[in-house]
Parts: structure tokens; sequence; C-alpha cells
């Protein structure tokens, strides 16, 4: 099969429980050997719909396709799907290598193959020299690359992630996230991610599918995801940003200038005249001082928080609302707290967006 | 922190509360080689003859296989039934189920005695009088709670995302029941099934009230020997039923560990 031509593909998969809808009508499409991440809030559906492609929940409506065929009604040991658990769900009466070759042995496929096949799962994720522990002797970090290996050792045709990585502590977190994803990438791997972790999302995947109220609101690369939001709800999920509410005054091909309590503004978008938005711009687009055409705006810093290789300044611009921005020490002097300055921004990193999309 | 002194009271403690416990157990089985029918300590000799009497006593060994059967029958029908009962219980959104639990397990707090006569006015309101099945019934009625309580233990600890584990690793929703309920849960079967047995084969205040002159069950029958003729084969009987209870123990503990059957690590 070819790179490029789909391999899960999602249509229109809606799933309700009782009253509520937590799937609405779920379009994917997915490539062979791509990372992607369901990033959203808690309750927005991203476990509905991984059980959903693992056939452990039944859609009500859809289809889901995997490598060609039609599963929406194939029951979950015969989709040839993987799926790591946020909880690892491995055998405790099994030790860790019983625990790789368990799908191998389901499947009645001969010993020595499964005992070659283990090993090299057991290598692939660095555990080759524990594969006679018991399960309850290993480590968090442990369990979950055993997690994996059981998860890998079937050559699955997908590879689920529910929140894989959240159980391990900050710093084995990005280890393992840098490591998984080269891991993948050299098997060649299919697989969705399912976090509420937007550095997780950003760091890990191809393409990440915002999620919120079980629809999916932006499916993009993570770059264009931070630099191009498609909606507000994107904007605030993913990254920091200054919002100022305002209304249009007047609009031409795609820009529009907006009246604000801060001043005149201008951004990209089509609305019209007397629609009520929201002007957002990155916190690194933001420079101390003017710039000739770009949107620009005063007030009082109201905090500066230092990060390193970056600095966060707080304005207050009155009437409620506030500019955030991140200076880095080369730019020139870093303000101080009840400063007054004034900041200015590229028209062309600037966007506004419908005010009642906002949640 | 606790203190030194507080250390040393519990540790008394537990050490005199051991031998309250097991002192009675070592008298006994001392006494069961008493080479005179009145037993004195100290002990001027050892003997087996005692042993070698329990099986002429008068109806020893149809009390035995009564005992045994009841036993074994209430055991394994409690086992499925309990288990089953527990599934609902600890799995099903059933509401209630907090009522179900105290319900299925209430009368491992009953006492015996109104246990015994409440089942006996209630079989004979219904004419069903069969000693056999009666008793088999009763014991049901003593044997489930401890199945019930054990494994709604058991499954309330239990991951049921291990089984959708094993379905996504190529396994049949039975088959993920077999080869990863049942093994997870297998010290709960055990010890369930253990104190279920012990709890019908020494049970004495309910069986009471149910055995008529050709069905008793060997504790009633234990206790009628006793009056009748208080010599050491009585007390070789315990020493062997002691014994068989240490190795049934001895052999879990091998097969899953006393620990786990505890629950108390993993
Ligand atoms: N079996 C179920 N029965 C009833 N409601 C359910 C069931 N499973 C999920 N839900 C509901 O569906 C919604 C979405 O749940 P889901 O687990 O997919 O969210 P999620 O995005 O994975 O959230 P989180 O980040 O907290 O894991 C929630 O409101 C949840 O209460
Ligand atoms: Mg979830």
């Amino acid at each position: 099969m070819s790179e490029s031509s789909p391999h899960l593909v999602v249509r229109g998969v809606s799933k309700r429980y009782g009253p509520t809808t937590v799937l609405d009508h779920i379009d994917l499409t997915i490539r062979r050997g791509e990372l992607v991440t369901l990033l959203g809030p808690s309750g927005c559906g991203k476990t509905t719909l991984l059980r959903a492609i693992a056939g452990l929940a039944q859609p009500d409506a859809g289809k889901v396709e995997l490598a060609g065929r039609d599963i929406t009604n194939v029951p979950p040991h015969k989709r040839n799907v993987g799926v790591v658990f946020q909880s690892y769900a491995l055998f405790p009466h099994l030790t860790v290598a019983g625990n790789v070759a368990f799908g191998l042995k389901v499947r009645g496929t001969a010993k020595r193959e499964i005992d070659t096949a283990v090993e090299r799962a057991l290598s692939l994720v660095k555990l080759g020299h524990l594969a006679s522990r018991r399960i309850s002797a290993l480590s968090g970090g442990q369990q979950q690359r055993v997690a994996l290996a059981r998860a890998i050792a079937v050559e699955p045709d997908v590879l689920l992630f529910d929140e894989a990585l959240s159980a391990l502590d900050r710093k084995l977190r990005e280890e393992m996230q840098v490591e998984l994803r080269r891991l993948l990438q050299d098997v060649n791997a299919t697989a969705i991610f399912v976090t509420h972790d937007q550095d997780e999302a950003l760091t890990m995947s191809d393409r990440v599918a915002v999620m919120n109220k079980g629809r999916i609101e932006q499916l993009a690369e993570p770059r264009e995801l931070y630099l191009r939001p498609a909606s507000l709800f994107a904007l605030n999920f993913v990254g920091l940003s200054t919002r100022i509410h305002g209304t249009v005054l007047a609009a031409s091909d795609g820009k529009v200038d907006v009246e604000t309590k801060v001043g005149r503004l201008s951004a990209l978008g089509n609305f019209q005249a007397g629609s009520p938005v929201i002007v957002a711009a990155r916190p690194e687009q933001l420079r101390l001082g003017e710039q000739g055409e770009a949107n620009s705006a005063a007030g009082r810093v109201r905090s500066v928080v230092f990060q390193g290789s970056r600095t966060l300044v707080e304005v207050d611009a009155g009437a409620g609302e506030s500019l955030l921005a991140e200076l880095s020490g080369r730019d020139g002097a870093i303000p101080r707290v009840h400063d007054e300055i004034r900041l200015s921004w590229p028209v062309t990193e600037t966007f506004a967006f419908p005010m009642e999309a906002l949640g | 922190m606790m203190t030194r002194a507080a250390i040393i009271v519990c540790w008394v403690m537990a050490i005199g509360l051991a031998l309250f416990l097991l002192v009675p157990l070592l008298v006994i089985a001392a006494a069961s080689f008493s080479p005179t029918p009145v037993f004195d300590l100290p002990l001027t000799g050892a003997s087996t003859r005692w042993y070698g009497r329990i099986g002429r006593l008068d109806g020893f060994w149809p009390s035995l296989l009564l005992s045994l059967q009841i036993a074994l029958f209430s055991t394994a029908i409690s086992l499925v039934c309990g288990t089953l009962a527990a599934i609902a219980i600890a799995r099903g959104k059933l509401p209630g189920a907090g009522i179900f639990a105290t319900a299925l397990v209430s009368p491992l707090m009953m006492p015996g005695l109104v246990l015994g006569i409440a089942l006996l006015q209630g079989f004979r309101a219904v004419g069903f009088t069969a000693p056999w099945a009666t008793l088999l019934v009763a014991h049901l009625v003593i044997t489930l709670p401890y199945v019930a309580r054990t494994m709604i233990a058991g499954l309330s600890r239990f991951d049921f995302t291990l089984i959708e584990a094993a379905r996504t690793l190529g396994c049949t929703y039975p088959g993920s029941v077999l080869r990863v309920m049942v093994p997870a849960l297998a010290p709960s079967f055990l010890i369930a099934g253990i104190f279920s047995f012990l709890a019908s084969f020494d049970n004495y205040p309910v069986s009471i009230f149910l055995a008529d002159v050709r069905t008793k069950t060997l504790p009633i029958r234990m206790l009628q020997y006793i009056e009748e003729a208080p010599d050491p084969t009585l007390a070789a009987l315990s020493t062997l039923i002691l014994l068989g209870t240490v190795i049934l123990l001895f052999v879990s503990d091998r097969v899953v560990g006393l620990h786990r059957m505890a629950g108390t690590s993993d």
C-alpha cells in the first residue's frame, strides 16, 4: 500500500449515551505511517472515539475502515488494532514475556515464532533483560514499555494510545515522548494518541486533531495549528494568546478593521461590518514600541514572568483588556512591573474569530 | 512514632494471643496420643490406638460421607451462584446494589441458632422435609455469604480493562474471561472455596435442627460421641481434621500464596 493512501478512515461516526451526544459526526482520515493526536478537554469524546475504532464501543452511526476493509461491524478481536491503555492493563498473573506473548498465543502462532517476536518487541522497548519479571515488580515506566511491547508484538494495523504517558512523572514523560515517536517511526506504525496535554500533542504527532464537544474542530500539522488556529477554541487550547473583544468596522478581502477598547486594530478574517469578534495574536508576535503599519496598544505592565529563554509580560491595557507578550531579552530591555509601555504586532499575525464560538 | 514501651506491649499481646489460640490445639493433639483412656499430663508414653478406633465409631463413615457431600456440593453451588451474584453487584449499575450485597452476606452476622430455627420453620411451612436436601439448602445459606463476600472484594479489585485489553489482542469475550479474569480471580476462588467448605463442614447450630436419626452430620455425631464415651478417640479425630485443614491451607499457599488469599499484598 502506498504511503499516502488512506489507512484508517472514520466516516460520520456518531455515538450517544442517553441524552448526551458524545461523538458528533466525526470524520478522520489517517495515512499509513502517520502519527495523529486527539487533543481536547476532559469529556470531549477522545476515549470514546478510540474505543469506537478498537471496537470496544459500537457507534450509533458511521463507518470505520482500516487497511482497506470495513471494520464497522467486526468484533474487537478480529480488528487487528493495538491499544495501550492509560492504566496499562497488564495481566498480573503473567510475566513480562507472558504479557507480550499473549496476543500471539491466542492467534495460535507457533512457539518459535512467538519467542522471536517477543524478544524483538522487548528489545525495541529496551526491556529484554526483564523478560521473566513479574508485572508487580516493575516501575511505572517499565510497565508502560511492556504495554507498548505487548501492543506492537502482534503487528497491528493501527496503534491506539489512551493517555498512555499521563501516569508517568514529567521528566520521564518528556523522555518517553521523544523515544516513543522515534520507535513508532522506526517500525512505520500508524498511531493515534489521546491526550489533553498540548505539549505532548505538538511533540509526538504529524497531525493534531483538536476535539471539542464530540467534534473535531481542526485537524492540522502542529505548526499550522499553532500559527493558524481555525477557531477560538483551537487558539485557546494550544498555546497562549492575547485576546481582545471588538466590533468589525469595515471588511475587505480577508481583512477586517476592528474597533476595540484599546484602539483600532486590523486582523485577518471574513466578517460583515458590525459583527462582534475577538481579535487574537500569539505572544511572541508582540514587540516593545511602535512599528509602522502594525497593530499597537498601550498599557501598564501587570506582571513579568521570567522563563529562561523568554520572558512573559502581561500588560493591563485598560477597560478589562490585557495583552500578553513574550519577549526575548535580545530585543532590548525587559520592562518592569508598573512601567507604561506600548506593544505592537503585525497585522498578518492577527486573527479575528466570531465572538459566540467561545467555549 | 510509637514508643518502645508501646511496641513491647504490642509484641507481648501478639505472642500471647497466638499462644492462646494455638495451645488448645496442641493439647488436643497431645491427648490423641494418650496411652490411657483418661488424658493426664504429663504423658506417660504414646499410643496410636485411638486413631485405629475412629473408623469403628458407631455411624462414623456415613456421617463423614454426609458432611463431605454437603460441604462439597454447597461449596460448588455457592461458587457458581455467588460469583455470578458478585459480578452483578460489583459490575452492574443496578440501583440498590449495596442493599443486595448486604442481604447476601447478612447470614454471616446472624446467630446460627436463629438461622437454624428459621430454616426449620420455613421448610416445614412449605412441606420441604427431605433431610439430605434440606441440609444442602441450609448449608447454601451458610456458604453463599462467604463466597459472595470474597468474590465481591476480589471483583472490586479486578480491573475490567484487562478484559478489553485481551479482546483487542485477539481474544473473544468468553476467551478473555477465561484467560484473564479467571486466573486473576483464582486466589479469590480458592479462599472462597476453602472458607465455604470449612464453614459447611464444621457447622453444628444450623444442622442440628435439620438432621434426623439417619442423617447426622459429623459435628453432630461427634458431640454425641463425647456425651456417650469421652475417650481420646475424639481427640484423634479432631487432630486428623486439624491436619487435613493444615494440609489444605499449605497446598493453597503453595498455589497462590496465603498473603494473596488474605488480600494483604499482591
Ligand atoms: N459508558 C458510558 N456511559 C455513559 N456515558 C459515557 C460512557 N462513556 C463515556 N461517557 C460520557 O461520554 C463523554 C465523553 O467521554 P470520553 O471518555 O470519551 O471523554 P474523554 O475525552 O476521553 O475525556 P477524558 O480526557 O476525561 O478522558 C463524557 O461526558 C462521559 O461521561
Ligand atoms: Mg479519556
